[in-house]
């Protein structure tokens, strides 16, 4: 199947559509979001109920103590997990709605992932890896090639572009994965523990790579962080406990910013 | 199978055990290690055990089928002679005195019975028309009926033969008469005794064991009349008969007649020995040195005694151990297809040995962090290595159990269908079944190769992965890889390589089979920790897999006489030694060998990242595909050059049926009591007129041969031919003496000159292939009549490409082909017209000309043979057999299928993590399937492709450098549709053992896979 049909998918809908006070409009609205992980006969509420709604160009930070279900959150939010009640809307397109084989689809043209353990395909350079989303989303070879190297030059690693990731630095693996998430313009990138893996200097670097993305390019990101420094850095902080929103501090709007 | 092996086995899994139980003893923390990784990963646990499993259980089907042959030999033979351990044939004139004076042997503590039979051969018939059944050879014996039953006491089930005498014009037959002639209680048979025909009625049938079998394995149609009954029909036909004349046909063989002197029974007296139907067997060496002793004179000449000695012209009274003879052909016929089965085998083990391999270096890769951080508490290396020890020795301990059943199983499979093949045997050759049956011995010995496989496996895999980096292994990072080795194991490694190249030189020189390929591979092995300080890695495995592939492909041709030791070994080792160097030339240029793909794996589309993910792994993973590849390889490699070389000798039926025959298609073969005196002129005149091209009489006699190379004395048939044996067409020969223009000129050389021989091509072969044979045409030899004691020195004219048509004239080894005339000189009266051969005429079927022949001198008890068919079913039998192996070796093929099925089933487990973050990317379940299916089709068909090309190169190469194959000009016929559907089947297979672990990796749901990983 040829993918290049199913990037008309994400386009924006009216219901989406920018506000005329200038505030942008919603990319992802979670509503009454409930997710259960069952282990034989317990249940464990991971996720109760929750009400979620991210603009166009925020950079939001997920913080709450270990448990608190951020990355249940992220897994949900994204399409990754199913969940067991509400609705979680990208684009204004119900993400549950659709089947997987749709889902996935739309992950691959309108969502970028930054993990903990980076999570790069082993036995790909990291050209290979950048340039995978592109062509998933149908872009030619030759062009997605163009469009991974660019990238790699764009977080420093131009220099790396034929190297295996057992054969770069924790950091520039991040950095390979950060232009992986962001090779095919998505509409949000969500990045879980971004920092976790790497030392301060190469996590100061990492965040102000996605901080410079979203001032520069508006790129919609939603990170999942216990680092305190982080998540006062980002516009908006979300905190969590025991799978509820326990607050939401709007420091300072990307659109401001801008 | 192999009870000389059991000791030393016993004693080494002995030690294994021992040394595992001190180790848990002693070290409770590493027993608990060990014991509780086992009960953890259960399923891991079990795709170790199942890849040992299959080890020992093609060792134990192995064994299995060689006892299964040496039990039904051993049977038939037991039964078939049930108390009978020696037999004493006495001529006519000398039966009273050899009873006589072996009579005081009945007192002998180690004999428990004397019987003594007169008797002879007779044609019988029954009925007439198309109904009529015949055999022209059964035993009719006059034997005391009451003493048979007695004979060999009670032991085990009988003599075989008791109840009522016969009397006159009765006659009692064995099962396998009765069986062949259709008969029962009451019927008449006509009996040619002597060429008379005498009806006798039918009273009971008996079993064909123990006495009623007659004391033959060979001849089992047996008849027993009444006393008196033989020396009346003897009377009538000396009688009757002509007085003697010579005939031109038979050569003129001088004044004595023996064909006269044959027409009275033959005196046998059957001993059996003390300790049953099998323990008197134990006796037999020493009751023959006494029963030789007790002849004194009257005893034939053993072949070691000199030839001048006895009395010249008495025949002498012979005396087999027909038992002990059965008992060692059993033994070796079934130690040589279990070691036939055993190396075919040994590819499927070597394959198994590598799925062990495999499984466990990658369980100890998904082991990493924990092992690092066993290492990072203060675990010394060894202890981890005692600590893997412990686990492998009970993966090996429960596989080599469970193998040893499975092993039973895969025996019984392959009897089966051998014995299918052997039915085909039985109607020819006088009866053939299998017995499935096993030994101890070969349970214990399985068990114990079985388990050693495993354990050393496993050990040795141990110690590779007790060599991690700490750090690495506990953040699960890939290893340092390729480090570089110290100069004193380069410069020890660079000594060894000195010292086997010398070896391999000197090896090489003498062509002997196994070292000619290991040694210089061993070589080119030890150099490699040198090379790698001069050069870059990848060139310098390149670079020697080539030049070991290059070799192993090119040793046939610069040394002709490599595989002339015979050994199963050599084609083990060279399968092993192509396959692994074309492994490592292929797993070192991958990139290169998969560029052709990129147009495919560069497509923006799924099924391009599919390819391009598939084609990835099995790269990047170069140990681990290596492994299967070498295992597909090797299977394929054997499974391929099996299909070949059977094709190959399929196709040389035409040339084999020429080189039998030399233009005769059918052998008859007399009864020396009522010869055809003129076989010339009787089979083509008569009802035979215009059905008959040509008749070559044949004259034998029992010869001894002396002086002929490294041989010692060897009995064999003194063959006379006359100037007829040119007119049917031509027996090729396999060499001639120099100087002779060409094949006939050799023949004619010996028609007309009585000093030259023609000689089988494998006088005195032992079985021990072609290198045991070293003589040649202008070669002498000296033949000797062992009767007379004249002895002759002769000059080998030529040899012969297929002495079948000569085989079995007289008793010994091959033929050694002589004049009539010559024959007649050395030999005399002992020389007998015994057989002819016989050229049907264009549009004659050998079928109809043959029984036409039989029917009409069934009187005269004539056999006749047809060559043709005799050589097609032994091809067909051979055809059979190639079959039955590609059936044994499958199994292999289903350990390299399983073994890629586990691979892949470790393969999802392992990259759980990267099958979630491609689900996140947008990969389709679908696409992750596709991406492991062509993943597993990637490698299998790299090494069936590997294995096929190495296989059809190889078989080409050995059949260019076989002269004989050269010269037959059947070309080099390959059997593509055969190899086609082997491939295409192995394919399939591997694509379906795979199938379930792809949908596993295509359910994997990308949270829980990102979770679990994180």
């Amino acid at each position: 199947m040829n993918l290049k049909r199913r990037r008309a998918q994400a386009e924006p809908t009216p219901a989406t559509a920018a506000r005329t006070d200038g505030t942008p409009p919603a990319l992802l609205v979670a509503e009454g979001v409930r997710k259960v992980y069952r282990t034989g006969e317990i249940e464990v509420e991971a996720l109760s109920g929750l009400d979620l709604t991210v603009r166009q160009g925020e950079l939001v930070a997920v913080m709450g103590p270990s448990g608190s279900g951020k990355t249940t959150l992220l897994n949900c939010l994204s399409g990754l997990d199913g969940i067991d009640a509400g609705r979680v809307l990208l684009n204004g397109r119900d993400l549950f709605a659709m089947s997987d084989a749709a889902r996935t689809s739309h992950r691959a043209t309108s969502m970028g992932f930054v993990f903990q353990a980076f999570n790069l395909i082993p036995v790909f350079t990291a050209a290979e890896n950048v340039e995978l989303p592109l062509l998933l989303g149908g872009i030619g070879a030759r062009q997605a090639r163009r469009r991974a190297v660019e990238m790699l030059e764009r977080v420093g690693l131009g220099h790396r572009t034929g190297h295996r990731p057992n054969e770069l630095s924790g950091g520039e693996q991040q950095r390979v994965t950060v232009a992986r998430a962001l090779a095919s313009s998505p509409a949000i990138v969500w990045a879980d523990e971004p920092t976790g893996n790497l030392d301060t200097a190469t996590a100061d670097q990492v965040v102000e790579l996605l901080h410079e993305l979203n001032r520069r390019d508006g790129q919609t990101i939603v990170l999942v962080t216990h680092d305190l420094a982080i998540g006062a850095s980002a516009g908006r902080l979300i905190r969590m406990r025991d799978g509820r929103l326990v607050g939401d501090e709007l420091r300072q709007p990307a659109w401001a910013v801008r | 199978m192999y009870p000389n092996l059991t000791p030393y086995l016993v004693g080494l899994v002995g030690l294994a055990l021992a040394g595992t139980l001190v180790i848990s003893l002693r070290h409770g923390v590493l027993r608990r290690l060990a014991l509780r990784q086992i009960a953890r990963r259960r399923g891991e646990a079990a795709l170790v055990v199942i890849g040992s499993v299959l080890g020992t259980a093609i060792i134990v089907g192995s064994l299995v089928v060689g006892d299964t042959f040496n039990s039904s030999i051993e049977r038939q033979a037991t039964a078939a002679l049930g108390p009978v351990d020696e037999v004493v044939v006495a001529p006519p004139a000398q039966g009273g005195e050899v009873a006589r004076r072996l009579a005081p042997l009945r007192s002998d503590p180690e004999v428990d019975g004397l019987l003594v039979l007169t008797g002879g051969e007779a044609a019988v018939g029954k009925g007439d028309g198309a109904g009529r059944k015949a055999e022209p050879r059964a035993g009719v014996f006059e034997v005391d009926f009451a003493q048979a039953a007695a004979f060999g006491g009670a032991a085990d089930r009988g003599s075989g033969l008791g109840g009522p005498g016969p009397r006159s014009g009765e006659i009692v037959i064995n099962s396998d008469l009765a069986s062949v002639m259709d008969a029962r209680a009451g019927d008449v048979l006509t009996v040619w005794l002597y060429g008379q025909p005498t009806d006798l009625r039918v009273v009971r049938v008996v079993p064909a064991e123990g006495v009623a079998a007659a004391g033959a394995v060979e001849r089992r149609r047996h008849g027993f009349v009444a006393p008196g009954t033989l020396a009346e029909a003897a009377r009538k036909a000396r009688a009757a008969r002509p007085a003697p004349a010579a005939t031109p046909g038979s050569g003129g063989l001088g004044a004595r007649d023996p064909a006269a002197e044959r027409l009275a029974p033959q005196t046998f007296v059957f001993v059996s020995n003390t300790g049953g139907v099998k323990g008197g067997n134990s006796r037999s060496d020493a009751v023959a040195a006494k029963i030789e002793a007790a002849l004194g004179p009257l005893a034939a000449k053993g072949k070691d005694a000199p030839a001048d000695q006895g009395a010249a012209d008495q025949p002498g009274a012979i005396v087999d151990k027909p038992k002990q003879e059965a008992l060692r052909e059993a033994e070796e016929v079934g130690n040589e297809l279990g070691s036939l089965f055993l190396f075919i085998g040994s590819f499927a083990i070597i394959a198994g040995v590598l799925l062990l391999v495999n499984i466990f270096v990658m369980l100890a890769e998904e082991r990493k962090p924990e092992l690092g951080m066993l290492r990072a508490v203060g675990m010394r290396r060894g202890r981890l290595v005692r600590a893997f020890i412990i686990e492998g020795a009970v993966y090996a301990l429960v596989a080599s159990l469970v193998g040893v059943l499975v092993g039973l199983g895969v025996g019984r499979a392959v009897v089966i269908v051998a014995a299918r093949i052997f039915e085909t045997f039985s109607e020819e050759e006088g009866g053939f079944n299998l017995f499935f049956s096993f030994t101890p011995t070969s349970m214990v010995n399985g068990f114990g190769l079985g388990f050693l496989i495993s354990f050393l496996t496993v050990a040795l895999t141990s110690i590779r992965i007790s060599r991690l980096n700490v750090i690495a292994a506990i953040r699960d990072l890939a290893g340092e890889g390729g480090r570089r080795l110290k100069r004193r194991w380069v410069v020890l490694s660079t000594l060894a390589a000195a010292g086997l190249g010398a070896w391999a030189l000197l090896a090489v020189s003498q062509s002997r089979g196994v070292e000619t390929y290991l040694l210089p591979t061993l070589t080119a092995l030890a150099l490699c920790p040198l090379l790698l300080r001069l050069a870059p890695r990848r060139w310098v495995y390149t670079g020697v897999s080539l030049a070991v592939l290059g070799w192993g492909l090119a040793a046939n041709t610069v040394r002709p006489h490599v595989f002339d030791d015979g050994s199963t070994a050599t084609f083990v080792v060279l399968g092993s030694v192509l396959v692994f160097s074309a492994v490592v030339l292929v797993s070192q240029n991958q990139e290169l060998l998969t560029r052709p793909l990129r147009p495919l794996v560069a497509r923006p589309s799924l099924a391009g990242l599919a390819t391009r993910l598939g084609v990835a792994y099995p790269v990047a993973r170069r140990f681990r595909t290596g492994a299967i590849l070498i295992m597909y390889g090797l299977v394929v490699f054997t499974l391929v050059l099996l299909t070949v070389l059977g094709n190959v000798i399929s196709s040389s039926v035409g040339e084999a049926v020429a080189d039998a025959s030399g233009g005769f298609a059918i052998r008859a073969d007399f009864n020396p009591s009522g010869p055809v005196t003129d076989p010339s002129t009787a089979f083509t005149s008569g009802r035979f007129a215009g059905k008959v091209a040509a008749v070559a009489p044949l004259t034998a006699a029992n010869a001894r041969i002396t002086g002929l190379g490294r041989l010692g004395a060897l009995d064999a048939a003194a063959v006379g031919v006359t100037d007829a044996i040119l007119d049917g067409g031509l027996f090729p020969l396999d060499e001639r003496m120099a100087g002779l223009g060409d094949d006939r000129a050799a023949w004619r050389k010996v028609l007309a000159d009585p000093r030259y021989v023609i000689a089988d091509r494998f006088l005195g072969d032992q079985g021990a292939g072609p290198s045991s044979i070293d003589y040649h045409p202008g070669d002498t030899l000296t033949l000797t009549d062992p009767r007379g004691g004249t002895a002759e020195r002769k000059t080998i004219a030529g040899t012969l490409r297929s002495g079948q048509a000569f085989y079995d004239l007289a008793r010994g080894n091959g033929p050694v082909i002589l004049s009539q005339r010559a024959v007649a000189a050395q030999f005399g009266s002992d020389a007998e017209l015994s057989s002819a051969l016989v050229a049907p005429a264009a549009g004659t079927s050998d079928e109809a000309l043959a029984a036409d022949l039989q029917g009409e001198y069934l009187p005269a008890s004539l056999v006749t043979t047809q060559i043709r068919r005799q050589v097609e079913l032994d091809f067909a039998a051979n055809r059979s057999f190639f079959q039955l192996m590609e059936g044994f070796l499958a199994l292999g093929l289903a350990v390299g299928i399983a073994g890629l099925g586990v691979v892949m089933v470790r393969a999802v487990r392992e990259r759980r993590r990267t099958i979630g973050v491609l689900r996140a990317l947008g990969f389709q379940s679908g696409t992750v399937q596709r991406s492991f299916l062509i993943e597993s089709s990637f490698v299998a068909l790299e090494g069936i492709v590997l294995g096929t090309v190495l296989s059809v190169v190889t078989s080409y190469l050995l059949f260019k450098n076989d002269p004989e194959l050269q010269a037959s000009g059947i070309g080099f016929p390959v059997p593509w549709t055969s190899i086609a559907v082997l491939v295409a089947a192995t394919a399939v297979a591997s694509l379906l053992a795979t199938l379930w672990p792809a949908r596993r990796a295509a359910a994997t749901k990308p949270a829980v896979a990102l979770r679990i990983a994180d």
